[in-house]
């Protein structure tokens, strides 16, 4: 086996069918694993139904018609995990299915991609159907499940906060729609209209397939001849997400829960597109205003003022967002966003010590190196590329990081504008002793 | 230099493990072919020590709760500046944890390993406290425990632990309250570090693609600690009985969240730990895990749903058995479930499921080592429990399923405790 620290490349193997299958090279670790991706629109329309697709994949197939039969064959395959969900990207609904297994190496002599695979492919295309929808016992709980999953995004405050201030920022793009929708669009689905759905899945969503592990050329040839042998003329042409906006006045809202810190979120509009030569800087640019420990933010909130544990920005890529987030006492939001805003501010000026763009640089660096230890965000990277067309790979992708330089992150900031600052306030009936 | 070379052929790894003349112990782990670095250094000392004897003094103190955890943060600012700023100017990612029972200062990176590792050794042998910043930190922890106030996963999970321990510390926050980091001082704070960061109570875990002796010859060079001898670790002795049967707390959540389980009081340690921990995960999973009779019928009743979860803690001073996640009927739910476990603890589990259930876990077990974070948090977990990590593959081969039934059986019939967190 070769374990030297190769360059990691996906290496396309075939077009087929509007599918695109792709390889992973990289044999350091201990599983074997296929990611599949299907690819629609996010709309009102259509991402709860597709959101409830992998969730009916897991209550069985032809060959396993139950849970329990499921999964006791995955116990019997050393533990193998077959899932799915769905995320967004942008504008873009990804319902996303994966397979992995351990190598061969560890089995004793039992050969599992194959088998591994055969129980992933019945889930995909032989799901468990009567009078032309989903099989209905099983579609009514999941769509039960569906409503209490979406009920219980309020349980994690910080998650919350973030898609609320997204919800509200983008109120009238499609980017507002949550990845799995909203509880009335979940109640409008029947087994059969969710079975055309995913009939429309299966046959004109486009899709792409990634393998990686130490999989023989026999087995991938097998999976490939054997995958999704239904016709798939027309591939669905998808729109483009828009990232443009101008801001003429700044949005505030305050929501007030029972809980004990406050979540002060603030949305930016960055106006810079996922393909463009402006989004490294913008990378680099959002590292030092908010993105590790040696960031403004971290430095500035935290540790100069002692008003919270957590202080940071994240971008959201395809949409070209940026959200600040921090969670604080309700009495010290103004001096909070105040400090938040300065920091923003100093960006613009270009008030950045060398140092600061050095350790983010470097830091990048790092990041883009440890991703390739996981196969997962290894799939994650090459999809993403593929998403926006982009040719990189994570080597050329530092490289271009690299080369930014203080002027090109002074000039994006100057797109960066502030949409909306979410608050959400504690309303004052807990005690500053907190909970019980 | 002397160090030992242990290969496992069955899993792909091997481990050169190092004894300083201190007494701390260090290991290595290869991972060919990764770029990610890591270097962890803890100490055996976590949110449970707070009751222990200063060196040299007879006389038993007792800190305010949350205080260990407070040690890990302070230990981050040196005279010359911030720690965290210090790693990442190097492209080196730092962090730490507080645990029930270890406080771990860890890194990782892809390049300048050498120099990144010779900081942590550094700076964690080196604390600087001032009453300044000690007040400093105050705000900041204050916000991390008001966080986690609103997090209604961590507070069913202690109010679960105080429904199960009458009197040992494993059912206090890790981070203590607004209230006891109140009393928090730099006497106290030094008090801890000179009692419990000393070699014998402390070890050293790296993993990486590089070389075994880089590592020992620079803790040879940078451990300067001199060996204070064993630390005298007491918890309170812990009755077979559990505190109380149910807690209910409100707290804004969509549906109510419930965590049930059982305290096990048979104190082991060594490889009959990993043998009781990897039994009882068969049994549980036999019980409750996804092929299981009992979760399809829970599942199918809609009792729970897919964010239903069990867990076996074993360790050397406080082991539980806990299961749990949402329901709209927590107590209907645990009726039933009590059911299926006396069922089961009655009939024990048959070949067919314990060949086939003990084959997915050690598939899990094999996973797990892709990782390079996930290999030196349990080596570090494993050594303070006197175990070795990677002799799970062993303890694996072990067990049988007599073993499993009656450990189970012992376990299962403690008393049951229930928390549930009620929506407002």
């Amino acid at each position: 086996m070769g374990l030297s620290a190769g360059k990691t490349t996906a290496e396309k193997l075939a077009v087929k069918n509007g599918i695109t299958f792709y390889r992973i090279n990289s044999d350091k670790f201990k599983t074997s694993r296929v990611d599949l991706f299907f690819v629609d629109d996010l709309s009102k329309e259509r991402a709860s139904g597709n959101a409830i697709l992998p969730l009916m994949m897991k209550r069985g197939c032809e060959s396993y018609p139950s849970v329990k039969e499921l999964e006791g064959k995955l116990e019997e395959l050393y533990g193998a995990d077959i899932d799915g969900g769905v995320t967004k990207k942008g504008e873009r609904q990804f319902i996303g299915f994966h397979m992995s297994h351990i190598s061969d190496r560890y089995t004793k002599g039992e050969r599992l991609f194959d088998q591994c695979s055969d129980l992933l492919m019945c889930m995909l295309e032989k799901p468990l159907i009567e009078n032309g929808g989903f099989k209905g016992s099983l579609f009514r709980q999941e769509r039960d499940n569906m409503v209490d999953y979406i009920r219980s995004r309020v349980n994690d405050k910080m998650r919350f906060s973030l898609s609320r201030c997204i919800e509200e920022m983008c109120v009238d793009e499609p980017y507002a729609i949550p990845e799995d929708g909203t509880e009335e669009d979940v109640l409008l689905l029947n087994p059969q209209n969710t079975l055309r759905i995913y009939e429309e899945m299966i046959k004109t969503y486009p899709a792409y397939a990634y393998i990686s592990g130490e999989v023989d050329d026999k087995s991938i040839q097998r999976f490939i001849d054997g995958f999704m042998t239904a016709d798939r003329g027309n591939v669905k042409k998808l729109k483009p997400t828009n990232v443009y906006k101008d801001i003429n006045e700044v949005r505030k809202i305050d929501e007030k829960m029972d809980i004990s810190q406050g979540k002060l979120c603030m949305g930016f509009r960055t106006n810079v597109e996922p393909a463009s030569d402006e989004y490294y800087p913008l990378v680099v640019y959002n590292g030092i205003l908010g993105g590790d420990a040696h960031s403004k933010l971290f430095r500035n909130v935290r540790e100069k003022a002692s008003l919270a544990y957590y202080a940071q920005s994240v971008l959201e890529k395809y949409k070209g967002l940026m959200i600040i987030m921090s969670g604080i006492e309700a009495e010290n939001r103004g001096r909070a966003e105040e400090i938040i805003l300065e920091q923003v501010e100093a960006m613009k000026k270009g008030d950045i010590e060398k140092e600061d763009i050095e350790a983010t640089l470097k830091a990048l660096e790092t990041g883009m190196k440890t991703m390739q230890d996981s196969q997962w965000a290894i799939v994650d990277f090459f999809m993403s590329q593929h998403l926006t067309e982009s040719g990189e790979d994570f080597d050329s992708m530092i490289e271009r990081l690299k080369a930014v330089t203080l002027d090109d992150v002074v000039s994006v900031a100057q797109k960066v504008q502030l949409d909306t600052i979410y608050f959400l306030k504690p309303d004052g009936s807990r005690h500053k002793e907190g909970a019980i | 230099m002397n160090y030992r070379t242990l290969t496992f052929e069955n899993l792909g790894e091997t481990i050169y493990e190092y004894d300083h003349k201190t007494g701390l112990k260090v290991f290595f782990v290869k991972k060919a072919g990764y770029n990610k670095k890591t270097a962890m250094f803890g100490t055996n000392y976590g949110s449970i020590d707070s009751v222990f004897k200063v060196q040299g003094n007879d006389k038993e103190i007792h800190v305010p709760d949350g205080i260990a955890h407070f040690l890990e943060h302070k230990l981050f600012e040196q005279e010359d500046g911030n720690m965290l700023d210090k790693f990442t100017r190097l492209g080196a990612s730092p962090n730490a944890f507080t645990s029930f029972n270890q406080t771990v200062y860890y890194f990782s990176c892809t390049d300048l390993f050498e120099e990144n590792f010779r900081m942590l050794l550094d700076y964690v042998q080196n604390p600087w406290l001032t009453d300044e910043n000690v007040e400093k930190e105050k705000g900041i922890i204050g916000q991390e425990i008001r966080m986690y106030e609103d997090n209604a996963d961590w507070r069913i999970f202690f109010n679960f632990l105080d429904c199960l321990y009458v009197n040992h510390p494993v059912k206090i926050d890790i981070a203590g309250t607004i209230d006891s980091i109140s009393k928090i001082n730099k006497e106290l704070l030094y008090d801890c570090y000179n009692t419990f960061y000393t070699p014998s109570n402390m070890a050293v875990v790296t993993v990486g693609d590089f070389e075994p002796e880089a590592v020992f010859s620079i803790v040879d060079e940078m451990i300067k600690f001199k060996n204070n001898g064993k630390v005298e670790k007491k918890y309170p002795d812990e009755p077979k009985e559990i505190n109380m049967e149910y807690k209910e707390q409100k707290l804004a959540v969509s549906m109510p969240l419930f965590n049930m389980g059982v305290k096990d009081t048979v104190s082991v340690s060594g490889f009959e730990l990993l043998k009781r921990r990897i039994a009882l995960g068969i049994a549980l999973y036999h019980t409750m895990g996804r092929s299981s009779d009992l979760y399809s019928r829970l599942y199918e009743e809609r009792l729970i749903n897919d964010s239903f979860r069990f867990d076996v803690s074993v360790n050397k001073s406080y082991s539980y058995v806990a299961w749990g996640g949402q329901s709209p009927d927590p107590k209907k739910t645990a009726d039933i479930i009590s059911g299926a476990i006396k069922e089961m603890t009655d009939k024990g589990i048959g070949q067919e499921a314990f060949d086939r259930i003990k084959k997915s876990q050690e598939g899990m077990f094999i996973r797990s080592l892709n990782s390079v974070d996930n290999i030196a948090r349990e080596i570090m977990d494993s050594y303070f429990n006197d175990t070795s990590y990677f002799d799970v593959g062993k303890a694996y081969s072990q067990i049988d399923i007599g073993y499993t039934n009656s450990v189970f059986k012992e376990v299962m019939d403690n008393q049951t405790a229930l928390a549930v967190i009620n929506p407002l």
